[in-house]
């Protein structure tokens, strides 16, 4: 048994290193099964869309599946870097499998286009670049809109999980700003099937709106159970939460949800001036034509822009080294800390060594279920 | 797979396996790539937490879901000690091991005396109970986790890369595996194999299986935090997802599919499945057009498969096809073990005063008196469903009395448990042959020998308990011999046939060097030629002093052996005396005799 | 904490109980009669719900697929055996049972679906399409397994588990999904507002647990798998069929967890990957009532419910925390007080 293990191990690695490297290679790690595969599904499905060629050269995509699983999402990250010897890595729909997969990213000195809103300690972004805007560029634009009407108190329900976390995280750290405070921090998970407990907290607290931070289809549950409870107030979500099952699911009780999001959900409604107007149609067509009409979503979107981000970065770094080599990824880590105006199906990306994400306000709008379906809020 | 010496002074087939492996392991951060020695590491990782559910679920008969918990708290607590306070890796092995130790201990000590299926469900639920609470406090980093986890540093050398990580975990599998299977050939191993069905056989031979299933949970439990600290260390981040009650499901997977009875097979099961799930990986996006998706898929139809085909997992399918190798028994010149001091011939030793015992409304055993003396065989007789072997349980404590006094060597047992009962030397054999069935004789007998030695857990682990272990194997192999079946002492005892098996029981049952041996129907299943030499054997041993009860059915036998006989009907006695005048006793012709139609 | 909150969440815990407590008893037949601890059983529920939304938005539920796929293995199992045993008198019932009945079931959801029929009519559609997955389940993955250890069979669970729950994602994707409530009536008792659905679901779950009831004090069937769930080996030794009763007993866990998944799925969001803790709860539930009786099961599941609704009040972030810590030490005692001579076997 033993040698024949050896032999499978041997011939594994020899097949594997044997992998020639004339094109850029970029490995992605998601997870379209597991826990967060109602996102996952669509960050995988943008694969199919983005462009074959970086910077004018071919490309290859090596997508691996890692079911939502953090442990999982590092080990592809170390098979990808160490056995696909790829250029950079992508991935993944979770925030502490994002995290992982940055660990991996720098001891093994590879760029790593983060998929996922994360954190990280200022000198673990050196080879991190994270796609979506910050949960508080996001949540800024509620904070904006509840000051604009008054908004005193603030009711949360969230996830159980990370991303319930973060945008918690978020709403908390603007209330001062804004003139808030958060008087509930309940928390339900995506599988419940009854979240009476909580609205039966929050309607005591008596808030002046409710923030639900769920995402997907996940949003609706709290909402609904709030209006049965008859909850007044405007109900805000997050931009986890955009897409057109959360209408279905909500039914006419979600009318009048708020929530940020890219503007890849609303481009036709877009100003003729919108920097990412074209593209983000552009895209959101593609999408939906491909799998099939309502199907638009943000988190496609990520995908799609970071491989943009990738092109962007790619000719600088091509003048300096060859692609599979060491010199190369340094190289690209260089270049994508120096893209500038970048237009992306969210925003407009503009890196500098201390910011790796690079958005600002053009890459969130506000949204508003109307007549079932999300529109632009003026 | 063996220790000391092997037979026939060649190299037995599992040694070279064996030394395969090792050479394998020795090798693999040289020839194999980076990522496979990752893979490597992650199978180690799991391996050490297998192994522990190996020993728990496997060998000890106690499933749990719950070790994903205990692998958490290791992690946890190494991750806060070493990026929150800036400790050293080592003081975070030796808090998570201590903290794992105690929360396994009260955890344990509530679980481990749930009987049937509490234990696995009660796992599921505090696995799960501690999966949110890893989730929801700050100090865990919440639902993030923590980042920035420092690498072990020995001695100046810092274990940061993938290969020096392997060095690490590998070490750390392979001192782990000697040494569950260091314990499972010892002393302690024995007991805690026969805590699988056999937790009263255990009692009756001095084992406290309540403790030594705590201590089973606890190494169980420290084994998954040592994996956990390594985990935190190798992969410089830890959060509560890789914690939840799916990875605990998934150990049980490596288990069951390595083969659940072998230490081996924590090795063969994370191999496997690891393995299985990064080739699926590969294997199937280049089959099906849309990646992803199918894998757990396809790899629970192969699970489903896999079972369907071998039951027992995987490794019993390798153990055949490697011929075992038979380790000598003993050598010749062990010396023989200290005997208990025995009591004059014709002191009272046995007395029974009025015991009664009822299950609801039904009277097993009605007031019942009888006594003997030391040195007679005594013969307990009665028809089918009379209450003999519910005496039997009384005596011996597995059973309690209702009420009434049972008094040994003068000294009330009838309260006492089964063990301490044991100790005062009385020894039995069941009704029902109770033995280890895929243990050999050999080692089923030395059972018997529990009480004759001391060496506990930990020496057998580090195996100290050489010396001890040779003389209590030496001691069993005589038992064995004495019984007339020397030339099976190496066969499993499940594979003999149920009249040599209840000869396995005598011989354990003398391994104890009893005082008084009681034997539940020992003629049983016995052909006429079995059954003269067991009487010689039996009145052999009675004039070496030693006292014997006896419930029999084979009249002859009773008849042609036995000093005395007491007869029960109904829970009650109904005739004392000789043979010769017992039966000539019209109430129990008629009520035994007759009842035989 | 006011009167009418503790009404409202004895309410919602009475609910959700009603679910968990018709999933205990399910789990508990399925053990009782075959030792399998039954995890799939949640997965009726995600499959039965989710098709029914599909197809109350006009499509073709994958569950179709499931059933035809799952048929033919199942015929081509029974299949080889017939001709193991020479015994190909059995090919016109493998093939009428496997194929043809799923052939035309799956007939049927294709010309209904489009038609958009009542409700009602929806609904018996997927008990037709869902129910049969029990027992094709039972004969593919356990009936060769039928002497195993309940270890194994507990592993064949999870995987079987993994297997279905795969098939639910590729078949109905990754987001959630919900049916049209039964009614949108409202009810004023005194400051409950009562939704008609909720009383739907405690009204038809007591009104199963009634039929079960009756099932096995009656019919012979019933009294069959009462006999094999306390003596699996006299059963087989008074003549009845051991493959039989655990493809019946699946085929009343598959139409249980059916009905659980087509009660609730107007109430909440129904996810691919819900019915897994449903099931673990209904398994709870049934371990705190003993494990052994069918009322005492029904109470725990309420229990559990109830426990789940005040707890997510109390502190919703430690909800599951507190639901499955407070169990142990029932546990403990459940265990303690039951003890008996051990179990002797191998």
């Amino acid at each position: 048994m033993n040698r024949k293990l050896i032999a499978a191990f041997a011939a594994a690695s020899v097949l594997g290193a044997g992998a020639a490297h004339a094109e850029i290679t970029v490995g992605v790690t998601l997870g379209a099964t597991g826990p967060g595969a109602s996102l996952g599904i669509h960050y995988k499905n943008a694969f199919q869309l983005v462009p074959k060629t970086l910077g004018g050269e071919p490309v290859k995509y090596i997508i691996l599946e890692d079911g939502s699983d953090p442990t999982n999402a590092g080990k592809n990250a170390r098979k990808l870097i160490t056995e696909d010897k790829v250029d950079a890595v992508m991935g993944s729909n979770g925030v502490p499998s994002s995290i992982q997969i940055a660990q991996v990213a720098f001891e093994a000195k590879t760029p790593y286009l983060c998929l996922t809103p994360i954190s990280l300690p200022p000198e673990k972004y050196h080879w991190t670049f994270v796609v979506p805007q910050t949960t508080e560029l996001m949540m800024s634009a509620v904070a904006e809109h509840m000051k604009a009407h008054g908004v005193k108190t603030v009711g949360y329900i969230g996830f159980s999980d990370a991303w319930g976390d973060l945008v918690y995280k978020a709403m908390t750290q603007l209330a001062p700003d804004y003139g808030y405070k958060v008087v509930t921090d309940e928390r339900y998970a995506r599988p419940d099937t009854s979240v009476t407990g909580q609205v039966l907290k929050i309607l005591a607290a008596k808030p002046d709106v409710v923030v639900v931070g769920g995402s997907g289809t996940g949003g609706a549950l709290p909402h609904v159970a709030l209006r049965e409870r008859g909850y007044k107030g405007t109900i805000y979500h997050n931009h986890g939460t955009v897409n057109a099952e959360v209408i279905k699911v909500g039914g006419k009780d979600v009318e009048g949800a708020i929530a940020p999001t890219g503007p890849l959900i609303v481009p036709e409604e877009l100003p003729a001036d919108f920097p990412t107007k074209a593209i983000s149609l552009e895209f959101t067509k593609r999408y939906e034509d491909t799998f099939g009409a309502g199907k638009r979503n943000a988190f496609a979107g990520y995908s799609y822009d970071g491989v943009l981000i990738l092109n962007a970065a790619v000719p600088a770094a091509l003048k300096k080294a060859k692609p599979g080599t060491p010199e190369f990824r340094a190289a690209l880590r260089d270049a994508l800390e120096n893209v500038k105006n970048v237009v992306g199906t969210h925003g407009v990306y503009n890196m500098t060594p201390t910011d790796h994400n690079g958005e600002d306000a053009r890459a969130r709008v506000l949204v508003r279920v109307d007549n079932g379906a999300w529109h632009l809020l003026k | 797979m063996t220790g000391g010496r092997v037979s026939g002074g060649r190299v037995s087939a599992p040694r070279v396996a064996l030394g395969l492996f090792l050479v394998f392991l020795v090798a693999a951060p040289f020839v194999l790539s980076e990522f496979y020695v990752t893979l490597m590491n992650y199978i180690g990782l799991a391996a050490l937490v297998t192994l522990g559910l190996v020993l728990l679920t496997g060998v000890a008969g106690l499933m749990s879901f719950g070790q994903q918990a205990f692998v958490g708290i290791g992690a946890y607590t190494t991750a806060v000690l070493t990026t929150t306070y800036a400790l050293s890796p080592w003081l975070g092995l030796a808090a998570g091991l201590v903290l794992t130790g105690l929360a396994a201990l009260g955890i344990g000590a509530i679980t481990v005396r749930l009987s049937g299926h509490y234990l696995p469900i009660s796992t599921i639920a505090w696995g799960i109970a501690l999966y949110f609470v890893f989730g929801n406090l700050e100090i865990l980093g919440r639902y993030n986790g923590l980042q920035g986890v420092p690498p072990v540093t020995i001695a100046g050398w810092t274990v940061g890369s993938g290969r020096n990580s392997y060095v690490l975990i590998w070490i750390a599998t392979l001192v782990s595996l000697i040494a569950a299977r260091n314990l499972l050939d010892s002393r302690s191993g024995r007991a805690v194999r026969a805590l699988r069905f056999r937790g009263t056989m255990a009692e009756s031979f001095g084992v406290d299986t309540a403790r030594l299933k705590l201590v089973v949970f606890v190494y169980a439990a420290l084994l998954a935090a040592l994996s956990g600290w390594l985990y935190a260390h190798f992969l410089r981040f830890v959060s509560p997802g890789p914690f939840n009650v799916n990875a605990g499901i998934e150990y049980l997977f490596m288990a069951v599919v390595g083969g659940a009875s072998s230490v081996w097979g924590a090795v063969v099961g994370a191999s496997v499945l690891t393995m299985l799930k990064e080739w699926l990986k590969d294997l199937l996006p280049a089959l099906f057009e849309q990646s992803g998706n199918y894998e757990v898929i396809v790899f629970g139809v192969l699970m489903v498969a896999l079972l369907h085909r071998t039951r027992e997992g995987l490794m019993p399918a390798f153990a055949r096809l490697v011929p075992v190798a038979r380790r000598e028994a003993w050598p010749a010149e062990a010396a023989p073990l200290a005997r208990r001091e025995r009591p004059q011939p014709g002191e009272p030793l046995l007395e029974v005063r009025g015991a009664h015992r009822q299950f609801g409304g039904l009277v097993a055993v009605s007031h019942l008196s009888f006594e003997m003396k030391s040195g007679e065989i005594l013969g307990l007789i009665g028809p089918n469903g009379a209450g003999k072997s519910t005496m039997f349980n009384l005596v011996t404590g597995v059973l309690r009395a209702d009420g009434g006094e049972i008094l040994f060597r003068g000294e009330r047992i009838e309260r006492r448990a089964a063990r301490e009962i044991a100790r005062r030397g009385v020894a039995r054999t069941f009704q029902h042959v109770n033995l280890v069935g895929a243990m050999p004789v050999l080692e089923n007998v030395a059972i018997g020998a529990h009480l004759r030695g001391r060496h506990g857990t930990i020496a057998s682990v580090l195996r100290l308990d050489r010396a001890e272990e040779t003389v209590l194997r030496a001691e069993a192999a005589r038992q064995v011999e004495r019984v007339g079946l020397g030339g099976q002492l190496h066969d499993a005892a499940g594979s003999l046939p149920l009249g040599q098996q209840r000869l396995v029981e005598i011989a354990r049952a003398l391994a104890a060097d009893p005082v008084l041996l009681l034997l539940d129907e020992p003629a049983a299943g016995l052909r006429y030629r079995e059954k003269q030499s067991l009487a010689r054997l039996l009145r052999e041993l009675r004039d070496e002093g030693l006292s014997i009860l006896l419930v029999e059915h084979d009249m002859d036998f009773v008849m042609g052996l036995v000093d005395r006989l007491v007869v029960m009907d109904f829970g009650e006695k109904l005739a004392e005396g000789k043979p010769q005048d017992v039966q000539r006793n019209p109430a129990v012709i008629e009520a035994y005799l007759g009842g035989l139609e | 904490m006011t009167a009418d909150i503790v009404a409202w969440l004895a309410q919602d815990g009475i609910t959700n109980g009603a679910i968990y407590a018709l999933l205990a008893l399910a789990l508990l037949l399925v053990f009782a009669v075959t030792r399998v601890i039954f995890v799939p059983q949640g997965e009726f529920i995600a499959y039965a719900a989710l098709s029914l939304a599909l197809m109350e938005s006009g499509r073709v539920p994958g569950t179709v697929y499931i059933l035809l796929g799952g048929g033919a293995l199942a015929a081509a199992m029974e299949i080889a055996r017939a001709v193991r045993e020479h015994a190909l008198s059995r090919l016109p019932r493998i093939l009428a049972l496997y194929v043809l009945l799923p052939v035309v079931i799956a007939a049927i959801v294709w010309w209904a679906v489009p038609r958009k029929l009542d409700q009602w009519l929806q609904i018996l559609l997927v008990l037709a399409m869902v129910v049969p997955l029990g027992p094709i389940m039972y004969r593919i993955a356990y009936q060769p397994l039928a002497s195993a250890s309940v270890l194994v069979l507990f592993i064949v669970s999870m995987a079987v588990h993994y297997v279905l729950m795969g098939l639910s994602l590729v078949f109905f994707g990754g987001e959630g999904l919900r049916s049209r409530p039964f009614s949108d009536a409202h009810f004023k008792v005194g400051m409950l507002d009562v939704s008609a659905q909720s009383l739907w679901v405690v009204f038809a779950s007591m009104v199963l647990i009634g039929a079960l009831w009756l099932l096995f004090e009656r019919s012979i069937y019933g009294k069959a798998l009462r006999a094999t769930a306390v003596n699996r080996i006299g059963a087989r030794l008074v003549g009845i069929p051991a493959n039989l009763m655990g493809q019946l007993s699946f085929l009343l866990a598959s139409f249980i967890g059916a009905v659980s998944g087509i009660l609730i799925s107007p109430i909440t969001t129904i996810y691919y990957d819900t019915g897994f803790i449903i099931g673990l709860k209904g398994f709870i539930g049934a371990i705190l009532g003993g494990m052994a009786s069918y009322p005492l099961a029904a109470a725990g599941a309420l229990a559990v419910g109830l426990l789940e609704s005040f707890s997510s009040f109390w502190a919703s972030a430690y909800k599951e925390s507190i639901v499955f810590t407070l169990i142990i030490p029932v546990l403990a005692w459940l265990s303690l007080r039951s003890r008996h001579v051990e179990e002797e076997d191998e």
